[in-house]
């Protein structure tokens, strides 16, 4: 084999221990940090105005609400009928060793309507892109993945917004991705006429969502962010001493998430709403009076926390019934599966191309090419590449 | 029953026999001990068989699954319907049909991936079971629960007869089976206990 193992055996000793170690130090700095969220209880005055002054350093942490920041709002009822709709996309990416260039986004979807006895629908979209405008860029180089992510974000939320459309008419319906609902566009490109082409067909769907009536949020398992964190550091710092140095650092809450933070909810409860103060949420959602909220959720069981960050727009953030729903609806489907949406799982195996789909996709393409008398190689670096990756036979020396 | 329905498509053949997938299955079939056919040999023949094996395949995601409490119908139905996991069915060979009729022998060719899988029509039933010459091919199979599925076939090959017809037949084929097991009274016995008219 070429990773030889046995040469790793040592350091793979150190991460662990390393990783024990780091976990013993962020669990005796985590008293502190939630001391200090149980100080800030109701946002007053004061920390309002350090938000402000720190937003003017693009701070990118949790702007409090009217809720306490400590608090724990528990399980609302589940509906008996409730829509739960999930789309998720996956994408091949353009390969120049390929057979041929093309990329590929497929979008799976599923609406299970929770209280009937019938099997969800299923649905799987998939759409190649070959022509000259899909592949390149004005300045002749290929299209960057970021693009494609951003054509594959888009067409999820087309899918929600036409489910939701026919759906949401049957019942209270609810719309999951499996993502947060900021595109963080804006801070993978420079390209500024891209970022607005993107967003702007992004909020359309926000836009067509919010008519549908359903109730729509993103859901990111493991969360890594800190903005909660970044929050309690703002409080630490007197209004004077705001700045960017001092905004750049977590200070005594360095490595402590907002996961680890919240570790307090119990199985069904939610955290208190937050604003997300990414200048991308307040420069380009805000004024489409999509402003993106979020919270956490404990979706686990006694036994087996699972604490998952959920975004919601203003509109289902200040509609209480319908933020209940979105609670509620989130946490059932993870009862079915052990602490995240059973629909989000469902839908990403609905999209999910495999390299077994892959290989027969291309087979396809190349069967094509043939039939038009054309060359339908991989280049000898990719090839090179299958000899070589297959495995290797050794002989004994 | 009707013989123009597919109950599901090959996965993997040879000589001896085949295991086809299908779906949710319906009451009526798949059965144990049921007669299936399937075309070989780009239709020059067609592999007569007897199921003999059905098994309901799983995964990490339905496994995980069993542990939920309470779950809604939807789940379920999703798992069933929805869902590609295949439920496996193993079919023995015991003779096929060629323009020149029906063979009681393993056939010259196995069928391949994703043919279709048809239950045996009543009529085919009839002609293929007016011969006993198939007990010895499921008697020496390795695989197959030989005795199991004896019995199974022979009671739903006397159920395609008319009732006034069922013991009879019954009582031939235990005469075959006496022939073939004269050197294993015990397992003889255990036989036509279970296909006693």
């Amino acid at each position: 084999m070429a990773l030889e193992l046995n040469k790793l055996t040592h350091a793979v000793e150190d991460l662990g221990a390393n990783a024990a170690q780091r976990l013993i130090e962020l669990e005796e700095r985590l008293p502190a940090a939630q001391a200090v969220l149980d100080a800030i209880g109701v946002a007053d005055d004061e920390l309002h105005r350090k938000v402000n002054a720190a937003l003017n350093f693009r701070w990118a942490g949790a702007i409090p609400t009217d809720e306490p920041v400590n608090a724990a709002f528990p399980l609302p009822p589940h509906p008996a009928r409730l829509n739960v709709i999930a789309a998720d996309g996956s994408q091949i990416y353009p390969d120049r060793h390929g057979v041929s260039l093309y990329y590929l986004v497929n979008v799976g979807s599923i609406v299970f309507r929770h209280g009937l006895p019938e099997a969800p629908s299923t649905a799987s979209q998939p759409e190649v892109f070959f022509e000259d405008a899909d592949l390149y860029e004005e300045d002749g180089g290929q299209i960057p993945s970021v693009k494609i992510d951003a054509e594959r974000d888009l067409r999820e939320l087309r899918e929600l917004a036409r489910l939701a459309a026919a759906e949401a008419t049957t019942a209270p319906t609810v719309t999951l991705l499996d993502n947060g609902l900021l595109l963080y566009i804006t801070l993978q490109v420079p390209d500024q006429k891209l970022i607005d082409e993107v967003i702007g067909a992004y909020l359309a769907q926000l836009d067509a969502l919010q008519r549908s009536g359903a109730a729509s949020a993103g859901v990111v398992d493991r969360p890594r962010a800190a903005s909660v964190i970044r929050l309690l550091r703002l409080a630490t710092l007197a209004l004077n001493e705001i700045g960017e140095a001092e905004l750049r650092t977590l200070g005594p809450f360095q490595h402590i998430t907002d996961g680890m933070l919240f570790g307090f909810l119990r199985p069904g409860e939610r955290s208190a709403l937050f604003v997300n103060a990414s200048p991308a949420n307040l420069d380009r959602y805000r004024p489409r009076g999509h402003t993106i909220y979020l919270f956490y959720l404990n979706a686990g069981r006694p036994g087996k926390d699972s604490i998952l960050r959920v975004e919601v727009p203003e509109w289902i953030a200040q509609d209480r019934a319908r933020l209940d729903l979105v609670h509620t609806a989130i946490y059932e489907q993870c009862r079915a599966s052990d602490g995240f949406p059973y629909v989000l799982m469902r839908a990403h195996e609905l999209a999910v191309v495999t390299a077994g789909e892959r290989r027969a996709f291309d087979q396809m393409v190349s069967g094509a090419l043939i039939r038009r008398g054309l060359h339908a190689g991989i280049s000898q670096k990719a090839q090179g590449k299958a000899w070589t990756g297959a495995g290797k036979r050794r002989y004994p020396r | 029953m009707p013989d123009t329905i597919t109950i599901g498509r090959l996965l993997r053949s040879s000589t001896t026999g085949f295991v086809f997938g299908c779906s949710v299955p319906e009451p009526e079939v798949p059965l144990f001990g049921a007669f299936v056919k399937v075309p070989a040999q780009k239709g020059q023949t067609e592999v007569m068989g007897l199921i003999y094996n059905i098994a309901v395949e799983d995964d990490l995601f339905v496994r995980q699954m069993v542990a939920a409490p309470d779950l809604d119908e939807a789940y379920i139905q999703d798992q069933r319907a929805n869902r590609q996991v295949p439920i496996e069915v193993s079919v023995l060979a015991v003779g096929y049909r060629s323009s020149a009729g029906l063979s009681y022998a393993l056939p010259p060719q196995p069928p391949i991936t994703l043919d279709r899988i048809h239950p045996c029509s009543r009529a085919e039933v009839l002609e293929f079971t007016a011969r006993f010459d198939y007990l010895r091919l499921i008697l020496d199979s390795p695989e197959a629960p030989a005795d199991e599925l004896i019995a199974a076939s022979l009671r739903l090959a006397a159920s395609a007869r008319p009732p006034e017809d069922r013991a009879f037949f019954l009582r031939e084929a235990g005469k075959e089976l006496a022939r073939l097991l004269s050197r294993d009274l015990a397992r003889l016995e255990n036989l036509l206990r279970r296909i006693r008219p």
